[in-house]
């Protein structure tokens, strides 16, 4: 039986009065987030940037006939309550009718007639968004969700890019979208899509992006501890500027670039779970008194720390073999404190080079105090 | 054996005073093992109400969490299990128990002229399955939580370390106490209606229980089932909704749903059913349109089973489905439409009392022309395809589920409230946390329809933070929406203790509830009522009786 760690909550995590008065735009943790999209003309959707202008098209129509329909409805209640208030205890209706068939048509009718049109619509916009064309299959990305960070991989490129995701403007273009471990969903507002991301089978969404600009993407659905971090920025560009594949950035000529390479990586990859800034979350954090490695006079070496191997708990340094394996196999040795809860996934070859793992590394010593 | 019933004491009559329900017996036994019911009612009243005190204690949680965008209170981890409480206490524990377990149960055999439910004995199990659920809802969270959300997708259910089959038993037996009072009302209205009640001259309250008692008896099984499988197959790894062992996520989202939605019914008749009695009642006129109001809702019993892919219309169903799911969803807005539209032209040229169960039911009928109005343009495919999972959802559900169906119970509570104990609460306090709850409500959910369509994700423990002001402003609206019901708790338990003697018939009734002695004796009518007259013909209505308070 799991014993509440987390429930009620822990008192070193509510610092109530203190974040009261913190200032919104340094909130929210490491993530880098695209400016907020803006508003269209009426101010309730983010501006449209893709083709999918049904979508408007019918939700300011349908929303005009719920204004209709709402201030009738609010106007005859309020004209009733005024004008037919009863003013002595005894005072009876001022009619007794049950029934007006032609009345009763009317209402049955009109209102059928509006939402079959409603319906046509949204389903002719429906086929639209799931019928992928041609030119949108010719250029089909790959999304892959996996709790909680997105990785992409570009039709004609071989690496990947996380956390970010580059696109030409005016060019359709498809996703398949593949799940590693729950469910997730896909969700562009700007765009007006939303899929589904199912494990065990390939989804896909198609659109094509009009608007050059840096727009949210979100996981819509629920996914465990930090869904609501598991985000991407979707960059629509030119063609020159897409030629130069922007996304291709890994660096590690020298220490200094290896670590800013290595703190791309962190935030595309590590950052829903592991923080930076010494708060341990769903992870261990990286730096502070728990941290990976220490500042002894001007050399970095690594913590000791507590971990379970074997159900067995011992001391160990975090020195660079301690972490290539707590990556490469994240099972063999378990932070003490997190023995009995969810796992990290390992992080093989495959998703995380050597080169890169290198990389990371360079960056988490540079976290050192 | 002491007392544990204060109603008792508060009351307490001479020994020459007529007994009634709450005096004829009294100690913990005399409750515990009653078969009246009115009394079942009445423990269905304080379990449901301390369920949905516990439940807005989590949204209060919530809410004060998401006032910043990287959250004020919670990790992620509480914050989602402080959010999967609230739904799923919300949803099992008040929503669909609530009307037909306390108000249904006290008022049905009234309105029909009868002793007791038909099956007192099963009426009681009902609520011990009940009780029984929401004990071990309550163990669940000390057993380590619960993090699915009200909604328990596979597979992230299957995953969690959290107390998952705990809380599925609960729910297990939730469902079969909700089943058992849908078997119980099917035969109270088959077999024990009054001498000349004919099926059209049956209160509206009842037919609308009498749907959703149809819907409970049919869906929730379903439900059972599901809930069960996850269990299995956290246990067994049997393989049915896990993808890793060849099993289909997308399979639980239609069990889950072919419940679910028509459990959105479920919850909602009932409230229609007390609107359209408040109406007639206190308008002081028929209702327009009972033939039609009557059948709509059968017509929604039965649509309601073919709507569940609205649900999943992200989920990569074919267009044929969605073509269909949407056709249906879209039908069923004439029925309620229809209703919506009846009970205003009740209304109108009415004879209207402003006291405060109109008040509520005024409140009702504007906040669910929301609710029913915004479920229109989620409707539509494409826009919905943009709306899932949003906030706006979010609001909209809530101007359903809490605006409509809480506000409805609210309604009724305040309309029966004198039927019941026999006492009028203070009606200036009544109508100013009417007016409070109201206020707060709109303010708490028309952000959340903003900043949905702006595309905020629900389920969210951290945002972007130009969602801020919204969230604030919604945080506000929840504190005001807060107090107001803290009010109004205040009150009526107030009146229970220092309350005014009630009217025999508060509001000038006709249906039969109102022709028992106030408050009812144990079986109710000293002799079986015989109908002679039509439903809601206010001609008969004795106005002195409104005028007298009880003996
Ligand atoms: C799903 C959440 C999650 C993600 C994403 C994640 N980790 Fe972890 N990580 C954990 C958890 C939980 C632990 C503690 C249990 C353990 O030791 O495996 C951990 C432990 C570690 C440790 C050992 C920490 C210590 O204090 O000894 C290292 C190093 C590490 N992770 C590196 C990474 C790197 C590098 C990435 C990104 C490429 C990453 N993690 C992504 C959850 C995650
Ligand atoms: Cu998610
Ligand atoms: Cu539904």
């Amino acid at each position: 039986m799991n014993l509440p760690t987390s429930f009620p909550p822990r008192i070193e995590e509510t610092p109530v009065l203190a974040q009261l008065i913190q200032d919104p735009a340094k909130a929210v943790n490491a993530i880098a987030r695209a400016k907020p999209p803006e508003l269209d003309e009426y101010g309730q959707l983010p501006k449209l940037a893709s083709t999918f202008d049904h979508v408007d098209g019918l939700f300011y129509f349908t929303y005009a006939v719920c204004i209709f329909f709402f201030v009738l409805i609010l106007g005859v209640l309020l004209f009733s309550v005024v004008k037919y208030r009863r003013k002595t205890f005894d005072q009876p209706a001022a009619s007794n009718s049950t029934h007006n068939t032609p009345l009763e048509v009317v209402w049955t009718v009109i209102p059928l007639i509006i939402v079959m049109i409603m319906f046509a619509w949204g389903f002719k916009g429906c086929l639209d968004m799931t019928t992928v064309p041609q030119a949108a299959s010719q250029n089909t990305y790959k999304a892959t969700a996996a709790q909680w960070n997105w990785t992409f991989t570009y039709p004609n490129h071989p690496e990947k890019s996380r956390g970010e995701v580059w696109l030409e403007v005016n060019k359709p273009v498809q996703f398949l979208l593949e799940s590693e471990d729950v469910l997730h969903a896909f969700y562009i507002p700007s765009m007006r899509v939303k899929r589904d991301v199912i494990p065990g089978r390939f989804q896909t969404v198609w659109f094509t992006p009009t608007q050059l600009g840096d727009y949210h993407l979100f996981c819509a659905e629920y996914c465990g501890d930090s869904h609501s971090l598991m985000y991407a920025q979707v960059h629509v560009v030119t063609a020159e500027e897409f030629a130069k594949a922007p996304w291709y950035t890994f660096d590690d000529s020298t220490p200094a670039k290896a670590a800013a390479s290595g703190e791309s990586i962190y935030k595309g990859q590590c950052s829903a779970c592991h923080s930076v800034n010494g708060v341990a979350g769903a992870a261990p954090s990286w730096a502070g008194d728990k941290g990976l490695f220490k500042k002894d006079g001007d050399k970095v070496v690594g913590r000791e720390r507590q971990v379970v191997e074997n159900g067995a708990t011992k001391t160990v340094v975090a020195d660079e073999a301690y972490i290539r394996e707590s990556i490469r196999m994240p099972l063999a040795k378990l932070v003490a404190d997190y023995a009995t809860k969810a796992n990290m996934n390992a992080f093989g070859p495959d998703k995380l080079s050597d080169r890169e793992l290198n990389a990371v590394i360079e960056y988490m010593k540079t976290l050192a105090k | 054996m002491t007392t544990h019933a204060p109603v008792l004491d508060a009351h307490k009559s001479h020994s020459e005073k007529p007994k009634h329900y709450l005096n004829c017996s009294s100690g913990f036994w005399s409750w515990a093992s009653t078969l009246d019911h009115k009394r079942i009612g009445l423990m269905y009243l304080i379990g449901t109400g301390l369920a949905f005190l516990a439940g807005g204690l989590f949204a209060l949680l919530v809410r004060l969490h998401l006032w910043q965008p990287d959250g004020m209170l919670f990790s992620n981890d509480q914050y989602n299990q402080i959010f999967t409480l609230h739904g799923a206490f919300m949803v099992f524990l008040f929503v669909i128990p609530a009307i037909p377990g306390s108000l249904g149960n006290i008022v049905l055999p009234l309105m029909l002229g009868a002793k007791d439910v038909a099956l007192p004995r099963l009426n009681l199990l009902s609520f011990y399955l009940w009780l029984s659920g929401a004990v071990l809802a309550a163990l669940a969270i000390v057993m380590g939580g619960f993090d699915t959300g009200w909604t328990f997708y596979a597979p992230y259910s299957l995953y969690t370390n959290k107390a998952v089959v705990t809380i599925g038993l609960a729910i297990f037996m939730l469902g079969f106490s909700s089943i058992f009072t849908g078997l119980n009302f099917i035969v109270t209205t088959h077999k024990l209606r009054a001498p000349g009640l004919t099926w059209f001259r049956m209160p509206l309250f009842v037919w609308a229980l009498y749907a959703t008692s149809l819907l409970q008896v049919l869906a929730t099984p379903v439900l059972g089932i599901t809930i069960l499988l996850v269990a299995f197959e956290r246990l067994y790894n049997i393989g049915i909704f896990d993808p890793r062992l060849g099993g289909d996520p997308v399979l639980f989202e239609h069990f889950f749903w072919f419940y679910s939605h028509p459990a959105v019914y479920i919850m909602v008749l009932p409230a229609f059913g007390i609107i359209s009695e408040l109406v007639t009642v206190h308008s002081r006129k028929p209702l327009f349109g009972y033939k039609l109001i009557a059948f709509s809702s059968l017509a929604i019993a039965i649509i309601s089973f073919l709507v569940w892919g609205h649900h999943m219309f992200t989920s990569g169903q074919s267009t044929y489905a969605m073509f269909a799911f949407s056709f249906l969803t879209f039908f069923v807005a004439i029925p309620t439409a229809i209703k919506e539209f009846s009970w205003v032209a009740t209304i109108w040229k009415g004879s209207i009392a402003l006291n405060s169960p109109m008040l509520y039911t005024l409140a009702f009928l504007i906040i669910f022309a929301i609710g029913g109005l915004t479920g229109v343009i989620l409707g539509s495919l494409n826009v919905d395809l943009h709306l899932h999972d949003t906030y706006f959802v979010v609001a909209h559900f809530h101007y359903v589920m809490m605006g409509s169906i809480a506000l409805a119970f609210f309604a009724g509570l305040h309309h029966w409230w004198p039927k019941m104990f026999g006492v009028m609460y203070n009606e200036t306090l009544a109508k100013i946390a009417c007016l409070v709850i109201f206020v707060g409500f709109n303010a708490t959910f028309i952000p959340q329809f903003i900043m949905g369509s702006q595309g905020m994700p629900r389920r969210y423990a951290t945002y972007v933070p130009e969602f801020q002001p919204y969230h604030s402003a919604s945080t506000i609206g929840a504190m005001i929406l807060g107090s107001g019901v803290a009010l109004m708790v205040f009150y009526l338990v107030a009146s229970l203790l220092t309350g005014k003697k009630a009217m025999q018939n508060q509001w000038g009734g006709v249906t039969l509830d109102w022709m028992s002695p106030t408050p009812p004796p144990l079986e109710n009518f000293a002799h079986t009522p015989k109908v002679t007259t039509e439903v809601y013909d206010y001609s008969t209505l004795d106005l002195k009786s409104t005028q007298t308070p009880i003996g």
